[in-house]
């Protein structure tokens, strides 16, 4: 019997092209206590393959701040992936 | 330090700049340096119809009211206003309109020049540029990012 993990609720949002190429731009994602903001993109990139080649090409927020991408997830952040801003 | 007395928004319609302007005008005041970024009407050659802007709006917000904190804090300047549109925009219309008010005209030239180079850097805001065969996202500049958890704690 596979043993029970701990997990963490968290929003996630993308924007711009990566919402545009995905189709989703928020959802509530359900993941095993621990998980990065890298392994988050992991599971997002092996449900939309497409995502890949822009993995050097964002960048990726938690909570309204910036963050490194070995950051650990915590229930109920916000979590964003973002593309090269473009504003002005 | 007046930031409390700031002008930080994100609308989706015209952006006044005669009121975004006017509020940051006071008697101890001697100079207002603005930024009025609108939109052109071609992009690399190609003639733009019209654009439309995306942002994620609660971290915009904050990243806008980090700029104005930091821009206090580095120069001589008295109020700042910030203001960014969001939504399909024609050619000509106002994006983004910034204004700062100073004593001395130096410190609110330094700080609008700074303010418009960090909200292009650092604000999550993204322009789609539509032609009349097709539509682009602006290549952008991609935020710093902070150094990786493990060292910063």
């Amino acid at each position: 019997m596979e043993q029970a993990t701990a997990t963490v609720r968290v929003k996630v949002l993308f924007f711009g092209r990566l919402r545009e190429l995905i189709g989703v731009s928020e959802e509530v994602s359900e993941l095993p206590e621990g998980t990065t903001l890298s392994g988050l993109f992991e599971r997002y990139a092996k449900r939309f393959p497409k995502l890949t080649e822009f993995r050097g090409s964002m960048v990726v927020s938690r909570n309204h701040e910036f963050a490194a991408w070995d950051t650990h997830i915590v229930a109920g952040d916000e979590i964003a992936f973002l593309p090269p801003v473009s504003g002005g | 330090m007046d930031s409390e007395q700031d002008k930080i928004a994100l609308v989706r319609n015209a952006i006044d700049v005669e009121t975004a302007t006017r509020h940051v005008r006071a008697g101890q005041d001697g100079a207002i340096v603005t930024f009025d970024g609108f939109v052109r009407n071609e992009s690399q050659g190609r003639a733009t119809s019209y654009l439309e802007y995306e942002a994620y709006e609660t971290m915009a917000i904050a990243k806008m009211k980090e700029i104005a904190e930091r821009i206090h804090e580095r120069f001589a300047i008295h109020r700042v206003a910030m203001v960014h549109r969001l939504g399909r925009l024609e050619i000509g219309e106002t994006s983004v309109f910034i204004a700062v008010s100073a004593p001395h005209r130096g410190a609110a030239f330094d700080a609008c020049r700074f303010a418009i180079d960090t909200l292009k850097k650092t604000v999550p805001i993204w322009k789609k540029e539509f032609f009349a065969d097709g539509a682009v996202w602006a290549d952008g500049e991609l935020p710093p990012t902070p150094p990786s958890a493990k060292t910063a704690s």
